[in-house]
Order: C-alpha cells, then structure tokens, then sequence
C-alpha cells in the first residue's frame, strides 16, 4: 500500500545556514518524484527532514495512514548515499538484506521473514549473489542490496539518495528500471534524489530542482526550462534538448569568476567534468 | 591435573570468559573498538586497585571502574571526532586512580603482577560462579541483540536510517564491554585482555562467510587457546597468559600467511584466465 505526504513550508537550517526554505510539497500515494539540484542544495537534507534524521525549523510533514516516527513503524525505506561497509567484514549479502527486518530482539529468521527477504532481493534483482560477501560485490549491486535492505521492511514510500551515483551508465539505468519497477508494479512512493536529469526525466512523473534553499516543482517539462531555473538560481541557465538528452547549462557568475556546467552529468560548480 | 580443585576452576571460568571474549570481539572489531577494550582493562586495573585498598572482591571494584568509565566514554564521546580525546582523558584519570590506590593499599608485587597479567590459577568457588553468571548474561544480551547490534556494527548509516535507538545501542555495547573486560581481566591479566578480544575475531574474519559463523569460530579459537594454554601451564609452570597469547598470536599469523597464500593463488588463477 502506497502512502502520500504533504509537506508545508518547510524550514531547515543547519549551522546557521538556511538549506531548505518554505518548501511546500504534495506527494500523491504512488508518485515518482525525482528530486534534483547541485551539490549541497539540501536535497539529502530534505529526505533527512522526512526521515526525522534532522530537525525542521518551522512547518509541517505529514504522512497519510501513519506516523514513522513511531518506534518499530516500517512506513519509510531509506537507502543512504553513503554507507561504511568493512570490506574485509565477511558479511553476506542476505544477511545484509535481512537487516532492514523490523523486529529487533529475535535473532533468528522465521518463515515469514525470509519470504520477504527473497521477495526483496528478487525485485531488485539481486538473488544471484545473496551469498557473496558484501565487500566483493559492485557498486551497482551494492546499490541493489541498500534498496532491498530498505523494502524489506514493506515500506508505503522509498527514499533513496542518489542510488545511480559512481554508477556506469548500463549498471546507472539498470537500476533506475529496478526503482520503476518498484513504484509501478509494487505501487510504493518513490522520492529519488540524482544528479542525472535524464534518468529523472525518463521514469519520475514529477520533479522537484532545489537549489540555493529555494525549489521549483511540476513535471520535467514544466521544470526543465530556461527562465524556471533561470529564476530559481538567480543567474542565466540554458535548458538544452541534444537528441534524447537534456542538458541544463548554467553560467554562474561568483568569485572564481563566469563558470559554465552541464548540469545533470555534474555539479554546477565544475567545469571540466563533462559526461553526457 | 583434573584432580585440583584450581584447575578445575580454572578450566570452568577460562571456557565461560573466552567464549564470551570471542563472541564480543567480532563486534569490537566491527565497531572499531580495539582501543576502548585495551582501555577498560588499564581501568579494570585501577579497579582492582581500589578493591585491595578497600578490601572489597577485585572483580566488583573492576566493575564499577570499568562501567563507570564505559558510562562517561558513552555520555562524552558519542560525536567521533571527540570519543578518542575523551577515551584518553579518562583512561588517564582512572589510571592515575590506580596507582593512587596501589601506592595506598601498600600490597605486595605479586599482588599488582596478578592484578597486571591474571588470575586463572588462583580463582576461587565464589569466583567461578560469579564469572560464570555474568558471562551467560553478557551472551544472553549478545543473542537478544544480535540483530540490533550486527545492523548498527556492520551498517550504521543504514541502522540509523532504519530508525534504531542507536545512542542507546552505543552506550549498551560500552557497558557490556566494559562487563566482559572486567571478566576477562581476571583470566588473562590487565595487560593482555587484547589477546581474547580482538585477536580470535580478526582470525575468524579471515576464514568464514558470515556474522554468525565468525562468531561461533571466533569464540571456539579463543576457548581454544585458554584451555591449551591453561594445560601447558600446568605442565611447564610458565604463566597461563604467555602460552594463551602465543597460541592466539600463532593462529593469527598461520592465518595471514594462509589468507595471503590464498589471494596471491586467486590472482594468479585470475591472471592466467586472461591470458
């Protein structure tokens, strides 16, 4: 069963810095927001505020059908950006996956829990290696395991925080076919954070671009254009169609002087790491 | 050498310890808490100190000092960057402790060389069963919490994003370490409590393939050293810790030289299927 959420004015700061500014959203049960921005924009943030991981300054997050900040609630699937895995730690892959379980005292796996397991590890496509060690697997399939992990639990929404990135572009839309599936045929809510604008714009039915604490939300057309964006960072940004991509160029006047970025294939910030 | 009642109660206690030594030392290991361990036996011995100063079973005054400081170290030092300046700061404090007691309690050497390498020889009825007790209870937390403490050891971002309580997961596992180095004192000495804590886990490590099963190895290697070490100290009269870590420290390099012999031989394997 999907969830919604709606979220008014949402204010986060943290260490003084204003990351997420009234930022008013409503996600439909069953909708694909693909949640982009340049580095540092707060998006990890936004989902850290949905997660209760940091604290909301002023305004309102409220989740259809339940609360999940009630202890044992399983309503969220979090798959972080980074994680500490020990690669020398011979932690299998299954085991890895029955972690997101939600009971905490029992040590051992009822009937039940390794239905969900499998059933997790087959939707995202990662059975075939459930008993490798975690450490040797990856990075794709390390991304698949952290979203197996993460629905495991039977979650109403999925937040996942840029699962494409460090990826190659097979194993990068492997995995955004993987997420859709998830979101089309399993009907959870997916937030997905990612600075790739393409696999956004290919799968997420809307997207929200958040930048210098500010946002702008609709579908990718109605985001991805010259003077949305060019509003939103308050200098001229270009919204380019080359053949089936899109790229958004931004020429971002600051001290180190006029910098020109692809946006989509990397931060606004750099200039000479371009990929399309 | 069944026939003495010190051996016998050497034997019981050394198996209770080391498995519990080698159950808790995967999760030491996993949490990057070698350090802490090595901490709370120096304090443990400070523990002792006071004990023979106030004349109270050393084992209780090891258990207030080593929890005391495993509840300071959790309050303090919860932010990384602050947990090894305050885990020095009260290292220091307590030690300082103990020698303040040693000097007070005006005890004879071999009183303080018990305290600094163990016991196991000369532990008693009372003793035995006490270690026994506490250890069934610090294994018992480990198989309740096993899936609480594996998720945040292994995965703490994904731990903490799941929702678990991990500030109370944090400060619990200092205090069942601080429990366990307590033990563990007692059987290996203040000085040598590294040997049954991380070196049987970092060998099981390298031989299995998963959380459960480096726990089982890791707590047999350990058993397996003090009840070897415990017979070949009875029949030499050399002290029980040296031949414990020896044997611990054989197994360990065995393993590293096998470990290394095994990845030179998959690359090569790997080395010659390209070609």
């Amino acid at each position: 069963m999907a969830s919604g959420i709606v979220i008014k004015n949402l204010n986060v700061n943290l260490g003084g810095n204003r990351i997420l500014q009234d930022l008013s959203l409503t996600v439909k049960p069953g909708e694909f927001i693909g949640i982009i921005g340049p580095n540092g924009a707060g998006k990890t943030t936004f989902l850290k505020a949905l997660l209760g991981m940091v604290p909301v300054e002023s305004g309102t997050i409220n989740f259809e059908g339940g609360n999940p900040q009630v202890p044992g609630s399983s309503m969220l699937g979090y798959a972080a950006q980074s994680r500490q895995i020990d690669e020398e730690i011979p932690l299998r892959a299954w085991d890895f996956v029955s972690f997101g379980l939600p009971h905490l005292f029992r040590p051992w796996l009822t009937q039940q829990d390794r239905q969900k397991v499998r059933e997790a590890m087959r939707v995202t496509d990662s059975e075939r290696f459930a008993d490798k060690a975690i450490g040797k697997l990856s990075g794709g399939e390390r991304q698949r395991l952290f979203i197996a992990q993460a629905l495991v639990r039977n979650p109403q929404i999925l937040l996942l925080d840029e699962p494409t990135s460090n990826l190659d572009p097979g194993a990068q839309e492997n995995l955004a076919e993987v997420v859709y599936s998830i979101n089309q045929k399993l009907g959870i809510t997916v937030l997905l954070v990612s600075h790739d604008v393409n696999l956004i714009a290919k799968y997420a039915h809307r997207v929200m671009y958040i930048t210098n604490g500010q946002h702008v939300l609709g579908t990718v057309k109605q985001v991805l254009q010259s003077s949305v964006l060019t509003r939103l960072y308050g200098a001229p940004v270009e919204v380019l169609n080359i053949g089936s991509k899109i790229v958004v160029l931004t020429s971002a006047a600051n001290n180190l002087g006029t910098s020109l970025c692809l946006h989509g294939c990397c931060e606004p910030e750099v200039v000479n790491n371009v990929s399309l | 050498m069944f026939h003495y009642d010190f051996m016998q109660h050497a034997f019981i206690a050394g198996t209770f310890v080391a498995i519990m030594c080698g159950a808790i030392g995967v999760f030491v290991i996993a949490r990057g808490l070698s350090f802490v361990a090595h901490t709370f036996s120096h304090i443990g011995f400070s523990g002792a100190a006071f004990s023979m100063y106030v004349g109270i079973d050393p084992l209780n005054g090891m258990l207030f000092f080593t929890c005391a400081s495993a509840m300071i170290i959790g309050r303090l030092g919860i932010k990384k960057f602050r947990t090894e300046s305050v885990i020095s700061v009260v290292l220091s404090v307590f030690l300082g402790l103990g020698l303040l007691f040693l000097s007070l309690a005006s005890k004879q050497a071999n009183a303080i060389s018990s305290l600094l390498f163990g016991t196991v020889l000369g532990i008693s009825t009372a003793a035995v069963i006490k270690l026994a007790i506490l250890s069934t209870a610090v294994l018992g937390v480990l198989v309740f919490g096993y899936k609480m403490l594996s998720f945040d050891s292994f995965d703490p971002v994904g731990s903490q994003a799941a929702g678990l309580p991990i500030r109370f997961i944090s400060v619990g596992f200092l205090l069942l370490l601080s429990i366990a180095t307590a033990e563990a004192v007692q059987i290996v000495g203040a000085l040598l409590v590294f040997t049954l804590m991380t070196i049987p886990a970092a060998i099981a490590q390298r031989l299995t393939q998963s959380i459960s099963q480096m726990i089982f190895l890791a707590s047999f290697l350990a058993l397996v050293g003090v009840l070897l070490g415990l017979v070949l100290a009875f029949y030499t009269k050399a002290p029980v810790s040296f031949f414990i870590t020896t044997i611990e420290g054989i197994m360990y390099f065995i393993t590293l030289g096998w470990s290394a012999r095994r990845e030179h031989r998959l690359i090569r394997k790997r080395q010659t299927a390209i070609l």
